[in-house]
């Protein structure tokens, strides 16, 4: 089953005119050399004053020269292609196609057996796992859910190990910020590759790493940046300001900022470990200004951050992560759908390589599985409206129009019986007279997703792995698990 | 040598998949083999018929495969027909008479009924589209159908149901024939407003209707 994605026929419609993209780039030049960056990673403030920055040692600031930094953000220039564990599933980074993965990271998952939301666990996050493998609008993993019943040191490569055996796409580890865990994963990676130039040739794993905003990076993501850099492992840039928070109360502030710190997570990576694949990842998004909860998904600015971070990628000729289908709703209700409509629609128009993610209410804080089966739903309207129609001699269909003639109808005709499956068709929609809709309780689409999850569950068994790759996954697993409990003690 | 099992299947596989060859090709088999013509309609036809309508309930048959399906049925019918005249078989009245009123030209969801009805065993005489009050009024007298079903797309062509029904209260014939109505505009309300025996929002309901009518349900 061959995954499925967003394939752009025309021109991108960028949200920046080109001269607000310019600002956007100068402004943040501005704020690399007055202003720069903070970090807890003592080595990179070794290396940038090497390197001829200004630096602070006593702040722990750098400030960056425009010119290095520009020199620095081109060696990361270029796409590749994420592996997977079957190679049909690879995904080819082009610019030009988009790619969704599962929410990730998220500490609670909705029970529909209770009706209500709970902490989950790692046996969650293999079931959630499992139903991501059997969606074609799902191409690859995040970590659905945390594994909250296993220990906080470690809980990271429990996340990886519960992912091996229940997908067969890639996965992109969003939940190791620190050498420990990533070393972790990197040696899972790597058995299940078969050896370390098989992981770099077709990296089956990605990451990615958060500034602190505003304009920090803490110690343990640099060194996860480039540990996982110099094995080939491609590691994504990320900012998250919160508007008014984090960032200033503006888009077009908070964009400046959220550039700055990408650009500089990016001089930082490609200074350590030279033309490493990266991503230019811009999770920038809204805060409620009642409660300050945050507010991703909501409407327009976030709409906004959604694809001008693609935008800003383009520019500098690197794949992009972005945000899709959020929603402040807490349940499958007129909000989830048009709010998830929104944002898997302006994909249709504005690219982005990699899409996250589907499945989660509560403002990507709950996990929901009926909501990621709607959320593949709307994305593939998305999908196929973006691919657009033929409009060869066949599809014109001048020939059948002339044989059934003025008064006919065209329901028989050879042609229709031919096409007639080309269509799109709803897999959770009500298309039900009503008289149907009452006999059958008047159900709602989400009852439709719900047995949809049921029968995936039941049903879909992922590709095993070989069963010593399972052996020494779990053996690397209780390595981890034992040095983080002796340093634990020791604490 | 084929069996008759074996032509039966093909009849059946034929007619569910609107393949006209292999369904004609049986059906002449068993005509031919003296198969008993009643046997072929129920055992045969009717049977394979039933099976693509469970098929459309479930979502497996698009629309114009059924449409397809129905064609290729009617045509097994005209071989088997003339055989049941030679035994002198009384047919029972299951006679459909359908109809777009007068001053509609949309005929799509009468010829969706139409198609479906035929699917399940009833004989369908269709009288087109924009069809003038007195021709329907002929058309009961002379070929003394079981039901009058008609359709109406328009707001403004409804009203026209009303008018029939009237014409054969009038000409003494409203007792002798069942009336359905339908189209997108009509509602339960409608039918009852006007005096109708029945209505269905869809072409499969109108099958289920049109066989309560008849007491076949």
């Amino acid at each position: 089953m061959a995954v499925k994605g967003f394939a752009w026929a025309g021109e991108p419609l960028e949200p920046l005119s080109k001269e607000q993209e310019q600002l956007v780039h100068e402004r943040s030049l501005d704020v690399l050399q007055r202003i720069g960056v903070s970090t807890t990673n003592d080595r990179t403030l070794k290396i940038m004053a090497e390197q001829g920055q200004d630096v602070d040692f006593e702040e722990r600031r750098i400030r960056f020269d425009p010119a290095f930094v520009e020199q620095q953000i081109a060696l990361g220039r270029g796409y590749y292609t994420l592996g997977a564990r079957d190679p049909e599933n690879d995904l080819v980074l082009d610019g030009r196609h988009g790619y969704i993965s599962s929410e990730g990271c998220l500490a609670e998952i909705y029970d529909p057996a209770i009706g209500d939301r709970r902490y989950s666990s790692k046996e969650d996050l293999e079931a959630m796992t499992r139903l991501s493998d059997a969606l074609p609008q799902i191409a690859f993993l995040w970590q659905p859910v945390s594994a909250n019943d296993k220990i906080v040191p470690v809980r990271p490569m429990h996340e990886t190990h519960a992912q091996w055996s229940n997908t067969t796409k890639h996965i992109q580890q969003m939940t190791a910020v620190d050498p420990f865990n990533a070393r972790g994963i990197l040696e899972m990676a790597t058995v299940v590759a078969g050896s370390a130039e098989a992981l770099r040739e077709r990296p089956l794993i990605s990451n990615f790493q958060c500034a602190i905003s505003p304009l920090h990076w803490d110690d343990g993501p640099v060194d996860a940046i480039e540990l996982l850099g110099q094995a080939g492992i491609p590691v994504g840039l990320v900012s998250m300001p919160l508007l008014a928070a984090t960032s200033p109360a503006s888009v077009a502030g908070t964009l400046v900022l959220a550039n700055a710190e990408i650009l500089s997570g990016m001089v930082i990576q490609q200074t350590l470990v030279p033309g490493a694949p990266t991503f230019y990842t811009c999770y920038a998004t809204t805060m409620d200004m009642n409660s300050g909860a945050l507010n991703n998904g909501w409407g327009p600015e976030d709409l906004t951050f959604e694809i001008a971070g693609g935008q800003m990628a383009r520019r500098y000729g690197v794949p992009s992560s972005s945000g899709i289908l959020a929603t402040g709703a807490k349940q499958s209700d007129w909000q989830a759908g048009m709010q998830t409509a929104f944002s898997a629609f302006e994909k249709a128009v504005s690219p982005s390589d990699m899409l996250s993610g589907a499945g989660s209410y509560n403002g990507s804080a709950v996990f929901s599985a009926v909501q990621m089966i709607l959320d593949c739903e709307v994305s593939d309207i998305a999908m196929r409206w973006a691919e657009g129609y033929s409009f060869d001699a066949e599809q014109l269909a001048v020939e059948v129009i002339e044989h059934v003639g003025p008064g006919g109808h065209f329901l028989g005709e050879p042609h229709t019986l031919q096409h007639m499956r080309d269509f799109w068709r709803s897999k959770v929609m009500n298309r039900l007279t009503w008289e149907d809709w009452d006999a059958a309780g008047r159900p709602e689409p989400w009852k439709a997703a719900e047995a949809e999850v049921q029968r995936i569950l039941a049903e879909h068994e992922p590709e095993p792995l070989p069963e010593d790759v399972t052996k020494e996954l779990d053996r690397i697993m209780d390595a981890y698990e034992a040095e983080a409990m002796e340093n634990m003690e020791d604490d | 040598m084929a069996t008759e099992e074996q032509m039966y299947e093909q009849l059946n596989k034929g007619l569910n998949d609107g393949d006209e060859a292999k369904s004609l090709e049986a059906t002449h088999w068993l005509v031919d083999n003296g198969v008993n013509p009643v046997e072929i309609l129920e055992e045969g036809m009717a049977k394979a018929m039933f099976i693509l309508g469970e098929r459309w309930k479930r979502g497996e048959v698009f629309l114009p495969e059924v449409v397809v399906s129905a064609e290729v049925f009617k045509k097994c019918n005209a071989i088997v027909e003339p055989e049941l005249a030679k035994m002198g078989e009384a047919k029972a009245s299951s006679l459909v008479v359908m109809l777009t009123v007068k001053g509609d030209l949309h005929d799509l969801g009468k010829n969706m009924v139409g198609a479906m009805l035929k699917t399940s065993g009833f004989e369908v005489h269709d009288l087109g589209k924009d069809v003038p009050t007195d021709k329907v009024i002929a058309a009961v007298e002379e070929l003394k159908p079981a039901i009058v079903g008609m359709s109406a797309l328009l707001t403004t062509t409804v009203p026209q149901q009303q008018v029939v029904i009237k014409a054969l209260k009038k000409n003494g014939l409203r007792d002798k024939v069942k009336v359905m109505v339908g189209g997108a505009p009509v509602t339960q309300e409608w039918a009852d407003q006007i005096g109708a025996d029945g209505y269905a929002p869809s072409a499969p309901e109108a099958v289920e209707m049109a066989k309560q009518l008849i007491g076949k349900a």
